[in-house]
């Protein structure tokens, strides 16, 4: 575990990384709640969008890596690529997991109505882990590191608004709803109005288990040491 | 571009566009959301074959997938499409065909479905038969690259073999000469120096004479050995510098100038040989396929190394790649540790050099 223990020391030796890792999640705590819409308080809701951030933040420190030939001189250590990159994702993800576990409990104890905590912590851990296969695949289409920053902040204005997350499904055209459900934003929004209206556990556990299904997907793609 | 020649490309991408196909049908049909899964799952799968050659048992999972839905949503019989594809990639068209039975059970009138299928049918079997010929063509490439390079280690090998050759030759001349000499003239030579020490001491006037008589038969029979041995030695072929000079002399398609310089003695006789076949070649494609009309032969001979250089004057422009005949050539002279090269950019040069030993030919 010698890169997970690296990987997650490196991810807050930056102060502003340090800053922008734990300072947010304590900012979502305090946002007010609106009404009707969303169902939980603002700040719940752009954590989703926030999460993305995240993500690529941490995914590219994976990118850095490819680019200065790190991952090519791995390749003739005593370490497989798959370590290299589960220590890194085991790592990024407790960081995600950490902020959630913030954001949730925090808000608890702040006294937002979260209805089901335990759940929505589920539900973000399981967002967070799509967010960042999604991440992960999203830099191995690019070898600029700022250039991938760039075109991710694009992409997720694009998968905030037409995911439900900025503003509701139920406003949009039905053509346009039913391609909302594409994006794995959408599965987040639905699965907050599940902790807030819901009643099947079954129904939660089908929104975790497509989120699970884009992480699959995603870190099968971003698998690759460079796309061919 | 190279990899844009790929049939594995377009493999690839027929599964992830047969995916996408499915996630039109889904976006523009009127099925329940709870079928995006089943689009999730098989892109799950087709991102899995990308990545890693799975055995061919998982197109049960497709179909199972596929068989599932199939009740609720027709997306689940399009989704055959893809394991109709997987196998007829892999060359099991039986099999392949079954998801169509499946199809005549329960759809009364597949129409477009049926059709959907068959062209995954065609465009997996056209796969299989694209990738098959390029795995034939690679095994074939394969071979051509193995009887290649076994054909240059034999012929290094025989290069060697000639070298060592000539280098026995060599030896075994100067065994037959240093016998030549022992028995024919050293015999006389010795009987001759004897003759005259005993001489000095002869008291006998008539003795005398006679002794000086033998000596001097024995110096006459040697002067005749001598002449006749070096008459039989002396070879009837012409040999290094005589021989490059005489193909110089025979050409006769342009002028040729022909300089040399430094001890061609150092020059061994192998070298001689490839020396020889660069002229030849030179002077032969000058015939065919230049309208030079003078050429300039230069040999020069250094302490290490012996240099031939073959200037033409012609104006025509050559092809670009070596003959096999200038590569024979080029191979052979790296062979000796030597190089060998061609310019076109005013005439037809031709330059090679070879390293010389440091006993020489010697």
């Amino acid at each position: 575990m010698t890169v997970f223990r690296f990987v997650f020391l490196r991810s807050f030796r930056n102060t502003t990384n340090l800053i922008f890792l734990t300072l947010f999640p304590l900012v979502c705590i305090f946002m007010p709640q609106g009404d009707p819409w969303p169902v939980l308080p603002y700040g719940y809701q752009l954590f989703g969008v926030f999460l993305l951030f995240v993500s690529i933040r941490l995914a590219s420190y994976i990118q850095v890596d490819r680019m200065s030939g790190v991952v090519k001189r791995l390749s003739i250590a005593p370490l497989s690529h798959a370590s290299y990159l589960s220590q890194h994702l085991l790592a990024y993800l407790l960081i995600i997991m950490l902020q959630c576990v913030i954001l949730v409990y925090g808000g608890v104890l702040y006294g937002q109505p979260l209805i089901q905590p335990f759940l929505l912590l589920i539900l973000y851990i399981s967002y967070s882990l799509a967010a960042l296969a999604i991440a992960l695949a999203w830099i191995t289409l690019f070898r600029n590191k700022e250039l991938a920053f760039f075109g991710f902040m694009s992409f997720v204005f694009l998968v905030s608004v037409l995911g439900g997350i900025i503003v509701p499904v139920s406003m949009f055209p039905e053509w346009l709803a039913r391609i909302a459900v594409l994006f794995p934003t959408y599965w987040l929004a639905e699965g907050q109005l599940w902790i807030v209206y819901g009643n099947e556990l079954g129904d939660f556990l089908f929104v975790n288990v497509v989120l699970w299904l884009y992480a699959l997907v995603f870190m099968i793609i971003g698998s690759t040491r460079k796309l061919r | 571009m190279k990899a844009a020649m790929e049939p594995q490309l377009y493999v690839h991408t027929w599964r992830f566009l047969m995916v996408g196909v499915l996630c039109h049908l889904w976006v523009f049909g009127q099925d329940l959301t709870n079928v995006w899964i089943l689009i999730l799952l098989l892109l799950a799968l087709a991102c899995l074959r990308w990545r890693f050659a799975l055995p061919l048992w998982t197109v049960v999972i497709d179909v199972c997938l596929c068989l599932v839905y199939a009740p609720y949503t027709t997306i689940g019989y399009y989704g055959l499409a893809l394991p109709v594809f997987e196998l007829a990639v892999r060359g099991r068209v039986l099999i392949a065909v079954l998801p169509f039975a499946i199809l005549f059970l329960y759809e009364a009138t597949p129409g477009l479905l049926f059709l959907f299928l068959l062209q995954a049918l065609f465009v997996g079997l056209f796969a299989w038969a694209a990738l098959g010929n390029q795995h034939s063509y690679k095994l074939e490439v394969d071979k051509q690259r193995k009887a290649r390079y076994e054909l240059e280690r034999v012929k290094l090998e025989l290069l060697e073999a000639s070298e060592s050759a000539s280098q026995q030759a060599e030896l075994m001349e100067r065994y037959r000469i240093a016998r030549q000499l022992h028995d024919h003239l050293g015999h006389d030579l010795t009987g001759a120096s004897l003759a005259l020490q005993a001489y000095v001491h002869m008291q006998e006037p008539e003795e005398a004479r006679e002794l000086l008589e033998e000596v001097q038969k024995r110096l006459e029979r040697s002067t005749v050995n001598l002449r006749e041995t070096v008459h039989n030695l002396t070879p009837v072929a012409r040999i290094g510098v005589e021989s490059l000079e005489n193909v110089a002399q025979q050409f006769q398609y342009a002028a040729i100038r022909f300089h040399r310089s430094g001890d061609m003695l150092l020059v061994s006789a192998y070298q001689w040989t490839l020396l020889e076949a660069c002229l030849k070649e030179a002077l032969t494609n000058v015939a065919r396929h230049s309208n030079a009309t003078q050429v300039r032969v230069e040999l020069q001979v250094t302490a290490s190394i012996v240099r031939l250089l073959i200037h033409d004057n012609g104006t025509m422009t050559q092809p670009s790649l070596a003959g096999s005949g200038l590569r024979s050539l080029q191979m052979r002279a790296r062979a000796m540790g030597g190089s060998f090269s061609i310019s076109r950019d005013d005439g037809y040069l031709l330059v090679c050099v070879l390293p010389l030993s440091k006993e020489g030919a010697g």
